[in-house]
């Protein structure tokens, strides 16, 4: 990223190509909305490279990450104030027409819908995005003990909801 | 440990994240209690879950996209960079003006300064060849048959700033020996500014027993008693003891001597 920031753009091609697929999927878990989430990578790329010469080093993957996630907010914010729907049931998206997902999958999506947004972010970002807690901390800008205790907490509401969920 | 710190601490223990202490209680507590099991295999099983969340994978126009953007950006960075080369500040240039500018006034100012030396050089010659040109005309007005044009001579050494001996035997001469008691008051006059000379010294000492006119005798005293002339003491006492001399003259002669002694 730093060749990128010193003007070489076309190495961000290379960070596009490793990095896209990784936020379209945090966008996709998120908000299961094919153009939605489209639209948000690309703009990410698109800041990326207009932002370039605000890149101060570090992990490239945090702070493209941190793009995406305020995109992300900010894109959930504009929504709400348009539709008036509140945020929750924004990124809650009926799966059931989805034949190619398993009932276990379709069950945790369940749970996971029903998860407070920021809560939901954050198993997304520790279980889907493979992002160490320490990592996390930085993007949400807490530290790894209390990242930690939060997600472990979280887990355990999800494994509650996800058995009632079986039973009824 | 209590139910609740188990289930917070399950999630760390499959992960493998306690420390080996812990590790060994909850592991030790599990096989003792079926309902641990049963909390461990259901923990389990959901994050099994997410293993199996497949990745979603977003269509090529995403990637079409971002390479138009950038072939954009790049066309609008080669324009930036254009611009950027005409806009930034023009370094190169200032410092060529300021160069410039400095040659120019260090050029001004070493002019001025050897025109300066040049002038002053110039005008040193000029007012020596003035004052020796004065010098020269007093020596000669001095031998002017007309009284007014030989004071008018004897003044002008007040122009000389260090009179050289020829003009200063030339003032002497005219103190003992012009006919005029003007142009000899003149002279005295402008001899008492050389007190330092011991040449005027010696003429006023002498002066003082060959001069008869009380004016200038008093001229005389006052200039010998200023410059503390003990040497004067005796042409004074002489003074004293001439019968022609007025007694004003006398008085100062008096005073004169008890400065001096």
């Amino acid at each position: 990223m730093q060749s990128v920031a010193n003007g070489n753009l076309d190495a961000m091609t290379i960070l596009f190509d490793r990095y896209h697929e990784w936020i379209y999927n945090f966008f996709f878990k998120m908000k299961p909305d094919v153009a939605f989430c489209e639209d948000l990578t690309q703009n990410v790329f698109y800041k990326a490279l207009r932002y370039r010469s605000s890149y101060g080093g570090g992990k490239f993957a945090s702070w493209i990450f941190t793009i995406a996630r305020n995109l992300f907010h900010d894109q959930i914010e504009k929504e709400k104030h348009r539709s008036n729907i509140p945020v929750e049931h924004l990124a809650v998206v009926d799966d059931n027409g989805r034949e190619d997902l398993s009932d276990e999958v379709r069950r945790l999506h369940v749970v996971l819908n029903n998860l407070k947004e920021a809560d939901k972010e954050l198993i997304v970002m520790s279980r889907f995005q493979g992002m160490k807690y320490q990592q996390i901390a930085e993007v949400i800008d807490s530290n790894e003990t209390a990242v930690k205790t939060r997600v472990h907490r979280i887990l355990k509401k999800m494994k509650t909801m996800y058995f009632e969920n079986q039973i009824s | 440990m209590k139910h609740s710190e188990i289930e917070d601490k399950i999630v760390a223990y499959i992960e493998g994240d306690l420390d080996p202490k812990e590790e060994k209680a909850m592991t030790a507590l599990i096989a003792s209690s079926s309902e641990y099991q049963k909390l461990l295999e259901e923990t389990r099983a959901m994050l099994d879950v997410f293993g199996k969340v497949k990745d979603e994978v977003p269509s090529g126009r995403v990637r079409e996209n971002f390479l138009q953007v950038l072939e954009e950006e790049k066309s609008l960075q080669r324009f930036t960079i254009g611009k950027k080369e005409t806009k930034e500040f023009p370094w190169k240039t200032a410092f060529q003006i300021a160069a410039s500018i400095l040659i120019l006034i260090s050029g001004y100012a070493l002019g001025s300064y050897q025109k300066g030396n040049e002038n002053d050089a110039q005008i040193a010659v000029l007012q020596q060849e003035a004052s020796a040109l004065k010098q020269d005309m007093m020596l000669a007005m001095l031998d002017n048959r007309s009284a007014s044009k030989r004071i008018q001579a004897v003044n002008y050494t007040e122009e000389i700033v260090r009179p050289d001996t020829e003009v200063l035997e030339a003032i002497i001469d005219r103190m003992h020996f012009d006919a005029n008691v003007n142009v000899r008051l003149a002279a005295v006059e402008a001899l008492s500014k050389y007190s330092d000379s011991e040449q005027v010294k010696a003429a006023f000492i002498k002066s003082l027993t060959n001069e008869k006119n009380p004016n200038i005798q008093i001229a005389v005293i006052q200039f010998l008693v200023a410059v503390q002339e003990k040497r004067a003491l005796a042409p004074m006492q002489e003074l004293l003891e001439h019968t022609e001399t007025p007694g004003f003259v006398k008085d100062q002669v008096n005073e004169g001597i008890i400065t001096l002694m």
